[in-house]
């Protein structure tokens, strides 16, 4: 060992005494530590990754564009530029520029009412609740009066009092049983049978539709003027407004129902979300005001 | 009113009428009359048989009005458009409801619910643009919708323009098409139809729009499903851009039961091609073809709020009234239109005779309706007094369609600056095309095979009711007759029909023409023929009644002048003017029995504001000095052809 000792080469000897210096452990351990902490900054640095599924779909884009599959070289430069992207919008979150942008602010909320609405039929109401709720939109319901009733028709193109004239001789030789259909041609039928009075306004006007509710049943009656003439009217029968019931109605009544559903918890998650804020608003532009 | 009216179980227990005969009542007096009694009996009832009639029903047909071309927000364009209306929507606002516009007031129709209505959302990329619009959908990421669900109305163009191009070119990215989304659209639109499908008050049709344009050319049709039995996907123009195979698809569903008719619009944004004389591949036309065009084509959608393509000024230099809400330009762009022949049906009529002659086949043998191609889910939205135009937020105000003043001028002494040339495309809009046919009750089989048979009429917006009917032989008293229309169908062939071969007389036409109570009045009926002489075909209009008791100037062949006119700081008629009705019986006097013909009829109303004219003084302005400050609303008949020779 003494002879191995002897053997030592200088610097050998000045690298051993080194070693045993208190000051190169110092700096030894500082280039260390700063290795180490280099290492681990790097570790924490955000991540931008891109799977697999993104990266295909990229390319996949980029070939229905170009109509062939991308180079790797060009692949390179899809990664390139979705990176490029990631870290600018990223870069702009943290200097705040998404505040008070109005483009940004409408896509979010966007986002927000999407994923707030539900779009699922909602659940079957019980039959305590539907009831109730037919109860108080019953009128949306009604089936409009409908009348069954004939007609003669007098053109008044030609004048007015002449038409008038005509109709009335006519109602008088109808009335006493002598011919039974003395108007002129008229290009909408000369019958009804069971007609929608919401059909006959908008038909003939509100004038005449509105003398069929009123005239007597099964006699001449007239003349009434409407948007073509006179006429004579002979109404055989009347069905007034009619209220349905529940059942008869049910299929309307419940999709009416599940609409105001969906609407009122819409609105509703609005609500809630406006309550969790004070709007304060200060002042209106004058350029508004006019 | 403050109510809806629905249909209930109540209501349907009437539907079960018989057909009768009224008591009293002379036999087939043009009466609907069906059995009082039956209905009465079957009021209160609890149960019965589906009806094999519904009410109103009529051997001798009644007017329905309605509009088969309707976008929502399904439609590509119309969402870009900020439309968000649904389906639903459309047929809610068609029954008479209100709906929201998407530039943000209330919208309904001024002249009541409509009779029958077909949502035709674009078949291409349907539904894609609202999935496009959800960041979570790839769709989002394409670049070419960057900046379409901006705020910024030049990016949102530029988008636009992108996507019309992409689409003309055929270079959209896939996913624009992908199945589930187009199924998903698909399926919102079939289920819509069918929840308002409701027979006897309101009928829907299943359709869809094949968007076709060659170069930018227009060769649009609505597809029009028979019934609920309608292909998985529809057949758009992203499979193909000839409308041939097209047709060739309809073949194809035909045999699966499939049934369904196609109808042309916009030929007057086709340059010419709508009715070129070749088929699309540049193949030459043959029997084969005629036939396979016209078994699915008998219909053209020959007025909409895009123009009316009846004729053009320049192929029709003696037709005075020929100047009615002509569009000079493609379609979605303003690129103007430098061939007016084969983009008018009046043109094509002629030429569809003419080839009928020299070849032995007529492509061009088709019926009229109209539609208004709203893109606001609002069909029949074709009222000058009540017109928002039809492109959402791009038309919606008066300004951005350019009949007021720009940036609240009160006078036009500064022209409006129009870059990319829209407010001159949407000035040249008209609120026009509304169809009309002739079908014995309000359901999809009465109506469909009603236009089938062409037994249909175009409007240029108001409900006003056309009958045209010719024969050799009507009692010289027919107009008088109560069984006018009886007589009618038994001695002769309606509108869309053929007239036999003449054994030497000339065909008589009957003409019967009522107002809409909520518009005008008539001031003169006419009829439209085309003829082949000597190798030529020709066109005439002849006025044949007149309003007001005037009489046609035999030197002119025309009625004088009613002198109707229009206040036009008011838009309030005279008052006085014109016809509730005008019925007339006439004969064709240049009748040639060897000249293959076409016949329609034609019924103006008198002068009326036009929309633009409405716009100017709701805003307090004058009307803008370029547009012409009134029209004459008007009713076509489909044609009646006649053949020398079966």
């Amino acid at each position: 060992m003494t002879e191995s000792l002897s053997n030592q080469s200088p610097v050998r000897a000045m690298i051993v005494r080194a070693w045993r210096e208190p000051l190169v452990h110092f700096l030894l351990i500082g280039a260390l530590l700063f290795v180490g902490i280099l290492a681990a900054r790097s570790l924490q640095r955000p991540v931008v990754r891109i799977d697999a599924q993104e990266l295909g779909q990229l390319a996949g884009y980029w070939s229905t564009q170009m109509q062939r599959d991308p180079t790797n070289e060009e692949l390179q430069g899809i990664i390139h530029e979705r990176v490029d992207e990631e870290v600018l919008a990223r870069e702009a979150l943290s200097l705040g520029l998404d505040k008070d942008d109005m483009i940004v602010r409408r896509r979010l909320a966007q986002k927000m009412t999407f994923a707030s609405e539900d779009t699922a039929n909602l659940p079957e109401p019980d039959a305590a609740t539907l009831m109730a709720f037919f109860e108080k939109t019953k009128a949306d319901y009604q089936a409009p009066p409908r009348v069954t009733f004939r007609h003669q028709f007098f053109n008044s193109d030609r004048g007015k009092d002449q038409a008038l004239a005509r109709a009335n001789a006519a109602l008088g030789k109808v009335s006493s049983g002598q011919g039974t259909s003395l108007g002129e041609p008229f290009l909408l039928p000369l019958g009804y049978s069971d007609a929608s009075l919401i059909d006959l306004n908008k038909d003939y006007g509100q004038d005449f539709a509105g003398a069929l509710l009123t005239a007597p049943l099964n006699q001449w009656s007239g003349p009434i003027a409407s948007a073509y003439g006179f006429h004579l009217i002979k109404v055989d029968s009347r069905v007034s407004a009619k209220t349905p019931t529940l059942d008869e109605a049910r299929s309307d009544v419940l999709s009416a129902y599940q609409e105001q559903a969906r609407k009122a918890r819409n609105a509703a998650f609005l609500d809630g979300l406006r309550k969790k804020y004070r709007v304060e608003i200060s002042g209106i532009p004058q350029t508004v005001l006019k | 009113m403050g109510y809806r009216w629905r249909t209930t179980a109540g209501s349907l227990t009437a539907l079960a009428v018989v057909l009768a005969a009224f008591p009293g009542s002379t036999a087939g007096s043009g009466s609907a009359l069906t059995g009082p009694s039956a209905a009465k009996a079957a009021v209160g009832a609890k149960k019965v048989t589906p009806p094999s009639r519904l009410p109103g029903y009529n051997t001798e047909r009644n007017a329905y009005f309605g509009d088969l071309h309707v976008h929502t927000k399904l439609s590509f364009d119309a969402y870009i458009f900020n439309v968000r209306a649904s389906p639903d929507d459309a047929y809610r606002f068609a029954k008479g409801e209100t709906l929201g516009h998407s530039s943000g007031f209330n919208i309904r129709l001024s002249g009541g619910p409509l009779d029958f209505v077909a949502v035709t959302d674009h078949s291409e990329y349907i539904g894609a643009l609202q999935e496009a619009a959800d960041t979570n959908s790839p769709l989002n990421k394409l670049p070419i919708v960057d900046g379409l669900f901006s705020t910024n109305p030049v990016n949102i163009g530029a988008a636009f323009s992108r996507i019309i191009e992409a689409m003309g070119n055929n270079t959209l990215p896939k996913e624009f098409s992908d199945k589930r989304i187009a199924s998903k659209a698909w399926k919102e639109i079939r289920d819509s139809a069918e929840r308002h499908n409701d027979p006897g008050r309101f009928t829907t049709f299943v359709g869809y729009e094949f968007t076709s344009a060659p170069d930018g050319r227009n060769l649009h049709r609505n597809v029009i499903f028979k019934n609920a039995k309608v292909p998985e996907l529809p057949y758009s123009a992203v499979q193909s851009q000839d409308p041939e195979n097209l047709w060739l698809q309809m073949e194809t569903w035909r045999k699966a039961g499939v049934e369904a008719l196609a109808i042309p619009h916009n030929m007057n944004g086709s340059d010419g091609l709508m009715y070129e004389q070749t088929r699309r591949d540049g193949r030459a036309m043959d029997k084969a073809y005629a036939d396979l065009r016209m078994r699915n084509e008998p219909l053209a959608e020959m007025t909409q709020i895009k123009g009316t393509s009846e004729t053009h000024p320049s192929l029709s230099p003696n037709d005075e009234w020929a100047n009615f809400e002509i569009m000079e330009s493609y379609i979605g762009r303003a690129k103007a239109i430098t061939k007016f022949s084969g983009g008018y049906v009046r043109d094509a009529l002629k030429a569809g005779i003419l080839m009928q002659d020299n070849k032995g086949f007529n492509p061009f043998k088709f019926g009229f309706i109209g539609a208004s191609d709203t893109h606001n889910a609002a069909p029949g939205s074709v009222e000058d007094r009540n017109y928002f135009s039809k492109v959402g937020r791009t038309d919606g105000m008066p300004e951005r369609r350019g009949s007021i003043p720009a940036e609240g001028r009160k006078t036009w002494d500064v022209a409006t600056p129009d870059p990319n040339g829209n407010l001159g495309r949407f000035q040249s809009w008209g609120a026009s095309g509304l169809a009309g046919v002739w079908a014995e009750e309000n359901s999809r089989d009465a109506i469909y095979t009603a236009m089938r048979r062409k037994e249909t009429f175009a409007t240029s917006g108001p409900r006003m009711r056309v009958r045209f009917f010719a024969a050799y032989d009507y009692p010289q008293n027919i107009l008088k007759r109560s069984d006018l229309v009886t007589v009618a169908y038994r001695n002769g062939v309606p509108m869309g029909g053929d007239l036999m071969p003449s054994k030497g007389k000339a065909p008589q036409f009957i003409l019967w023409a009522m107002r809409d109570p909520n518009s005008g009045y008539l001031q003169r009926a006419q009829i439209v023929k085309g003829w082949v002489q000597n190798g030529v075909a020709k066109e005439a209009v002849f006025d044949v009644a007149c309003s007001d008791n005037l009489a046609v100037n035999p030197a002119t062949g025309r009625c004088p002048d009613n002198g109707a006119m229009v206040d036009l700081s008011t838009c309030e008629p005279m008052r006085y003017k014109g016809d509730a009705e005008m019925r007339t019986l006439w004969r064709d006097p240049t009748f040639k029995p060897n000249q293959r013909a076409f016949y329609y009829a034609r019924v103006l109303e008198n002068p009326s504001c036009r929309w633009s004219t409405w716009d100017a003084i709701r805003n307090g302005t004058p009307p803008n000095p370029t547009l012409l400050p009134t029209i004459q609303e008007r009713v076509w008949s489909s044609p009646i052809w006649y053949a020398p020779s079966l």
